[in-house]
């Protein structure tokens, strides 16, 4: 039963675009040097390659005479439950999704998103890690992965407005930004949500966030579910639309950007008037528009490097603007890490799999290559935009007794803004 | 009968000894045939590159033997190789051959004609069965029980087994004889065929080209003559000494091949400055012949050095073996626009029909996947 | 039979149905992936798809084959970028730059064109032999090649050496005659171009759609492919 659903959604997904590239494939095994979880262990099976071959699998066996006359023979065998289980493991342990992979290809084949395909067919079929699955029932029914049921958000903000002594709009009519959070920041890096506030006001934004799509992250994404991705994103799109905003803002999270911002308008519909950007975005183009200043040079000092988040950088574009900001932070002290930007290395945490336990040696054997190049360019800080590389790399630092910062880049503007 | 020996013959002719030697000489060079080395003083005896142990037994061969009767048979011919081998113009190689020999029916050279001469034929092959040599030029016809071509109203089939019965060597001189030449192209109406498949039980050997270089077909004679036996063949019965290279290796153009100097049309700067003519369709490579060595018109020329490209045409139906001007590694035949559209067409239908069905599969998926989603709503 | 036989055959009505079967199946294949589904993608792009697309090939077919260090991509496995290209290399150096194989395009296209001198051709064809073998032997040692690598594998590399060894040994004159040499270097022509369709050998006709994907996925996202 749950093989048979994989296979139905494999074949339901399995359109010219993926069919193209699956048949592309020359077995070159290229893409493994690219993969960080093969790079660090040296297991096989984690090479992309090997991760798509369930739909390569099912593609061939149900699309192609070959496939069929092979099968039929018994040259080949069909997908069995086992089967499913197996690639369990190597989808959502051994994979953030990093698209790296598709960047070395010598054919150009898009692994990342027929990974994800891989992953909408286990979905379908409930082999998906206890940890994730859980994850899942809980955002479904408290509308957060990480327990920020309304009370909880209410009160979070209502500490940090105190606290930190900031404005934070919630609710408020006419705005024409909807700023989201990611219950990462609202539980785990509360500083965010103060930071952020500061810097929009100071730009003179006309912001405010949502006490109903309050919920950036989307654990339906993880999972891959199609149905649950929507769903997740319909808590935001819908009231988005309700208010009338024009514009939403992802704050500090990767792959709620990859899904809002890219695939939402491909599985739901996405309000044609409303633009959906990301805060690293906003912060690169309020300096370079001066719409707030920073104190120059506020981080010359210590070596402070910059890593770019798979889902923020390579796949989302926003490379440029984290630069402009550090380029005023930090003139002096700043370096680049080797390889950086588009082909950056991830951090690891992504994909969901900072939330499976089971996965946590993997994710500190991947996160060696971070470690390595870190500790080449002897940055003492390290700064990302996105929420879930800095939960990653806070653990492990902590993991691996690093001497090393790690900080978020609007906890750095906010801290540097000057009148 | 008492017959003067093939030396006293050139004698009468005004042949002097040392001009004897001379062309005994030259037969041995065109042959290529040496004795092997007996002892290490071997070099002593080479003189001009020619074994001079050799020339003393050749010369010794035709001042013992008689000349041989030789029947010359022509079936589907052109006389091409009987034109070549009559046209020279000075005493020469040709001549000592054509001297060693008696040819006592020939249909173009002979003066008579008609019932007479074919009686003469019989005679011949009568008092010298088993020692003749029968020369065949130009194909043999064996289509509507090879009515078409009949001498004196017998067919050429049977003309040929009766004279091969009783010969001592057969050979076949010209591409036609060997091979079927330009008869046997498609579609071979006459059912041409070489002398080789017809005769089966008597080794042929061929003399392929159009025409065979006369030196060659003089050469493998005088081998037979003098030795008595046939010289060393290869598997499509060519003598080893004049086809064993291909003009490609002996062509004076080979240097232009290798530097990618082409001519690349006919009269074009690349064809005046003498360059290779790969492009415009040589068969040298695919061609074993010796007309890149010996050349024709007594070494003055061969068709590459003259600028057209080689035809190949010592090869088993060069006729049909790709067109002469598209490419010696070009297909014999590519298919033409109507086969590709077909197989294009074909190609786009089974595809359509396969798409078709993958179709419905994801249809159905879609419904299955849509099925067991709203199930799991209901439990949920 | 005789091996001149066996050449007018390899070379005539084998070549023309390998030919024709070729024809049809890549068709078949092409036809059969187009006709699947297409759907638009609806998210608004932020940079020149078009751009990307054509960066992906400029990627693709200048960038890594002479200036691969601009990209850094295959600095974990030098040998294995070197052999794959001096593969690519001396196939297309001898497929398309080779005097006889461009007499063969000429006679199946209607055109031909200048070509390259003999020595520079059998250098890179010498080159793309070797490049073949190490290939083959980091298929069997690397563990991901070999996971991932099953007959059909190592048959579509058997049916691409065997034309290009008889093709080497052809313009040598190695050990035979020239008509049992051309025979076996059409025969196995002849069977490339049968397997060509039915294996993976037929990326290059992919290729194009996968490299253009590529190029639309990293130029809507404003991103250097």
């Amino acid at each position: 039963m749950e093989t048979q659903t994989a296979l139905n959604t494999f074949v339901k997904e399995t359109g010219g675009w993926a069919a193209s590239q699956l048949e592309a494939c020359t077995r070159c095994g290229m893409c493994a040097e690219a993969c960080h979880f093969y790079q660090a262990t040296g297991i096989p099976e984690y090479a992309p390659v090997w991760k798509i071959e369930l739909l390569s699998r099912a593609y061939e066996q149900r699309f192609t005479v070959s496939g069929k006359i092979k099968l039929a023979l018994g040259i080949d065998k069909p997908i069995n439950d086992q089967d499913l289980l197996d690639w369990s493991k190597y989808i959502y342990h051994a994979c953030t999704v990093c698209n790296k992979c598709s960047m070395v290809c010598p054919m150009g084949i898009d692994l990342g998103t027929l990974i994800h395909d891989v992953r909408s067919g286990l979905a379908e079929a409930g082999v998906v890690p206890a940890d994730l699955k859980a994850a899942v029932e809980l955002q479904l029914k408290e509308g957060s992965p990480l327990g920020v049921t309304d009370e909880v958000f209410e009160d979070r903000l209502e500490w940090v407005t105190d606290d930190w002594e900031v404005d934070i709009p919630i609710d408020k009519e006419g705005a024409e930004t909807l700023v989201v959070f990611s219950s990462i920041e609202i539980m785990k890096f509360p500083q965010n949500l103060a930071a952020i506030a500061e810097i929009l006001n100071a730009a003179g934004e006309n912001w405010t966030l949502s006490s109903k799509a309050r919920e950036v992250v989307n654990f339906g994404f993880y999972e891959g579910s199609h149905e649950r991705t929507a769903l997740f994103l319909r808590r935001i799109l819908d009231h988005a639309a309700e208010m009338g905003v024009k514009r939403i803002v992802v704050t500090e999270c990767g792959h709620a950007y990859d899904a809002l911002r890219w695939t939402a308008y491909n599985i739901t519909d996405v309000p044609k008037d409303i633009e959906i950007t990301h805060i690293s975005h906003l912060l690169g183009e309020y300096v370079s528009a001066g719409r707030i200043h920073l104190k120059e040079g506020a981080l010359n000092g210590e070596t402070i490097t910059f890593h770019d988040a798979c889902k923020i950088q390579r796949k989302g574009g926003h490379i440029q603007e984290p630069r402009q900001v550090l380029e005023v932070l930090a003139p002096e002290s700043f370096v680049e890490m080797s390889p950086n930007k588009e082909e950056a290395i991830c951090c690891g945490g992504g994909g969901g799999v900072i939330a499976i336990k089971e996965a946590d040696p993997l994710r500190y054997e991947a996160f060696k290559l971070k470690k390595d190049q870190i500790e080449k360019v002897q940055a003492k800080t390290v700064v990302m935009a996105c929420s879930n590389c800095r939960l990653q790399f806070t653990d492990c630092v902590q993991h691996f007794e690093m001497d090393v910062k790690v900080a978020g880049l609007s906890q750095l503007v906010a801290d540097a803004l000057v009148e | 009968m008492s017959e003067k020996t093939i030396y006293q013959h050139l004698q009468e002719q005004g042949v002097s000894r040392r001009d004897f030697l001379k062309l005994c000489g030259m037969l041995v060079g065109a042959m290529g045939i040496s004795v092997p080395p007996l002892e290490s003083a071997d070099f002593l005896f080479q003189s001009d590159g020619v074994d001079q142990r050799m020339v003393q037994r050749v010369a010794k061969a035709l001042e013992s033997k008689t000349r041989a009767p030789v029947i010359w048979l022509e079936f589907q011919d052109c006389a091409g190789c009987t034109e070549a081998l009559t046209r020279s113009q000075s005493p020469t190689l040709i001549d000592l051959v054509l001297n060693s020999i008696s040819v006592e029916y020939h249909e173009t050279l002979t003066a008579a004609a008609g019932f007479q001469t074919e009686a003469n034929k019989e005679a011949i092959m009568q008092a010298y069965h088993g020692q003749y040599v029968l020369v065949v030029e130009g194909s043999i016809p064996t289509a509507a029980g090879g009515a078409y071509c009949t001498i004196g109203g017998r067919s050429a089939v049977d003309l040929l087994e009766e004279a091969a019965e009783g010969a001592a060597a057969i050979i076949a001189t010209g591409n036609c004889s060997a091979f079927g030449g330009l008869p046997k192209a498609a579609p071979n109406p006459t059912g041409a065929k070489g002398v080789w498949e017809i005769i089966k039980d008597k080794p042929v050997v061929n003399i392929p080209g159009c025409p065979a270089i006369p030196e060659v077909f003089t050469g493998t004679l005088a081998h037979f003559l003098i030795f008595g036996n046939l010289p060393e063949l290869d598997d499509l019965n060519r003598p080893m000494t004049f086809y064993g290279k291909t003009v490609h290796d002996r062509c004076l153009r080979r240097p232009f091949y290798d530097a990618g100097k082409f001519a690349m049309s006919f009269d074009d700067q690349g064809a005046k400055e003498g360059w290779c003519l790969y492009k415009l369709g040589c068969k040298g490579p695919t061609t074993y012949n010796a007309c890149a060595s010996i050349k024709w018109d007594a070494g003055l020329s061969f068709p590459v050095q003259s600028g057209h490209p080689c035809l190949g045409c010592s090869e088993p139906d060069f006729w049909d073996g790709g067109g002469f001007y598209q490419g010696q590694s070009a297909p014999l035949n590519p298919p033409g626009m109507v086969s590709v559209g077909t197989a294009v067409g074909a190609g786009a239908v089974i595809g359509a029909v396969m798409a078709a069905n993958n179709a419905s599969q994801k249809k159905r998926a879609t419904a299955a996947g849509n099925e067991t989603y709203r199930e799991d709503k209901k439990e949920a | 039979m005789n091996w001149n036989e066996i050449l007018e055959f390899s070379r005539g009505a084998l070549f023309n149905v390998a030919l024709i079967f070729f024809v049809a199946g890549m068709v078949y294949r092409l036809v059969r992936v187009l006709l699947l589904g297409w759907s638009r993608d609806r998210a608004p792009a932020a940079g020149s798809k078009v751009g990307g697309v054509a960066k992906s090939f400029l990627k693709g077919i200048l960038i890594w084959p002479f200036i691969p260090w601009v990209k850094r991509t295959f600095s974990k496995n030098p040998i294995i970028y070197l052999a794959g290209g001096l593969f690519h290399l001396g196939l297309f150096a001898a497929i398309f730059l080779g005097t006889p194989h461009m007499l063969v395009w000429k006679s199946l296209l209607g055109f031909g064109w200048r070509t390259l001198p003999v020595p520079i051709v059998d250098w890179l064809s010498a080159g793309a032999i070797l490049a073949m073998i190490v290939l083959l032997i980091n298929r069997r040692i690397n563990p991901v090649l070999k996971l991932i690598s099953g007959p059909a594998e190592y048959l579509s590399w058997l049916v691409v050496f065997l034309p290009m060894v008889s093709g080497y040994m052809m313009t040598h004159h190695m050990f035979f005659r020239y008509e049992v040499l051309f025979s076996l270097h059409m025969i196995a022509v002849d069977v490339l171009l049968i397997w060509i369709p039915l294996s993976r050998i037929s990326h290059f006709m992919f290729y194009f759609f996968s490299r253009t994907i590529h190029g639309l996925e990293f130029g809507k996202r404003a991103v250097t492919p």
